[in-house]
């Protein structure tokens, strides 16, 4: 079973659908940075000057990490970067859920939809549950690396 | 693991996000791009009161000026003195403001649907702090398109201050809305606004929304 999570196979897979997750995650983000810097203030986690330089930086960097997995070039950073976003994210979203403050994640999308407060929530739960999934990715590439560092 | 070179990569990635980042929102549009540098923060919102009806007619040459709102409430108990109005157990539906008087103690106040009717007939000033692209699917006839989150909302708040410099202008009701439920976009603009000197501003509660609600008149397009 360990054998077969390490397989190039199932690596490479993995590696470039992340890759591309993160890349089609980012682009609405770098087109409408402002619609973006209201999802991150609504977040009420970091300080009005923080909101928006972090708007218009942390597409660019899922971009980039996200390209960089794709192409296969500087895997190890992009996927330890990419790891602490999703846990970052994870995060985030989990303390606006314990504190019943019901937002659009802004994760693909960054249009205010019109959703009702349960919606929210229950869109909420489903994120944290879908970037977890995304983190036991990231999770396979650093075991898989690990594996092949110690066999070569 | 070689630490040395992971950090070296990262730096190199954060780096050349940034710079692509800076690059792109100096080539941005107006409606696309984020002034980074320091802006009037929102203040930390001023809580809010409900309207509180201001029971004595203002003996100023303003008074002619401050809405008063026909409904079958404020006809029933008008002529009443106050003690004998009887205390209603159960708190009753918010009640339509009689009058719009300024509060320069206080950032702004919450109004709902019959009070915006009333100041939109009036030919109040209404502000629209959706973003621009919102304002042209729909927005109250003569509103203004002030989103907080576009790069020119500094401009068009001097542009109004210029346009309202007298301070007779600046205690003219100016109502502010947005989305509604959670929105806070209506709520820093009147911040914004407070902060230089415009002392009757009121939010949309119920926001835009609401209006549609109503099934009042909506305009389309970029002219208000």
């Amino acid at each position: 079973m360990m054998q077969w999570l390490a397989h190039p196979w199932l690596t490479v897979r993995v590696q470039i659908a992340l890759g591309v997750i993160f890349v089609v995650a980012a682009l609405p983000k770098i087109v409408d940075p402002p619609s973006f810097a209201h999802m991150i203030y609504n977040y009420k986690l970091i300080p009005w000057a923080l909101v928006k330089p972090m708007a218009l930086l942390m597409p660019w960097l899922e971009l980039l990490c996200g390209l960089a997995l794709i192409l296969g070039i500087w895997k190890g950073t992009a996927r330890t970067i990419i790891a602490a976003l999703l846990l970052t994210f994870i995060i985030a979203i989990s303390i606006n859920l314990l504190r019943g403050n019901a937002i659009d994640c802004g994760c693909f999308d960054v249009s205010a939809a019109n959703k009702t407060t349960e919606e929210r929530f229950a869109d909420m739960r489903l994120v944290i549950l879908r970037d977890i999934g995304m983190l036991l990715m990231a999770a396979q590439l650093w075991y898989a690396s690990t594996r092949e560092r110690a066999l070569t | 693991m070689n630490w040395r070179k992971h950090f070296v990569e990262a730096a190199t990635l954060i780096v050349a996000a940034a710079a692509c980042a800076m690059v792109a929102n100096a080539f941005a549009s107006k409606e696309r791009k984020l002034v980074v540098v320091p802006q009037s923060a929102p203040r930390p919102v001023v809580a809010a009161p409900q309207p509180t009806p201001e029971p004595i007619p203002q003996p100023t040459t303003t008074a002619p000026t401050t809405a008063t709102v026909s409904t079958t409430a404020t006809t029933t108990t008008v002529n009443r003195p106050p003690a004998t109005v009887p205390k209603k157990p159960t708190p009753t539906p918010p009640q339509p403001e009689k009058t719009f008087n300024p509060h320069p103690n206080t950032a702004y106040i919450e109004i709902h649907g019959d009070d915006v009717e009333a100041l939109h007939k009036k030919g109040s000033l209404f502000l629209d702090a959706r973003r621009t692209s919102v304002y042209d699917q729909g927005h109250i006839p003569g509103a203004r398109p002030y989103s907080v989150w576009e790069s020119d909302i500094d401009e068009k708040v001097n542009k109004l201050f210029t346009e309202r410099s007298d301070p007779r202008d600046q205690n003219l009701p100016i109502v502010i809305y947005c989305s509604g439920g959670d929105c806070e976009d209506s709520h820093m603009l009147a911040q914004k606004l407070w902060g230089i000197q415009f002392n009757n501003v009121y939010v949309y509660k119920d926001g835009f929304p609401d209006w549609q609600k109503r099934g009042l008149p909506i305009h389309t397009g970029s002219a208000p």
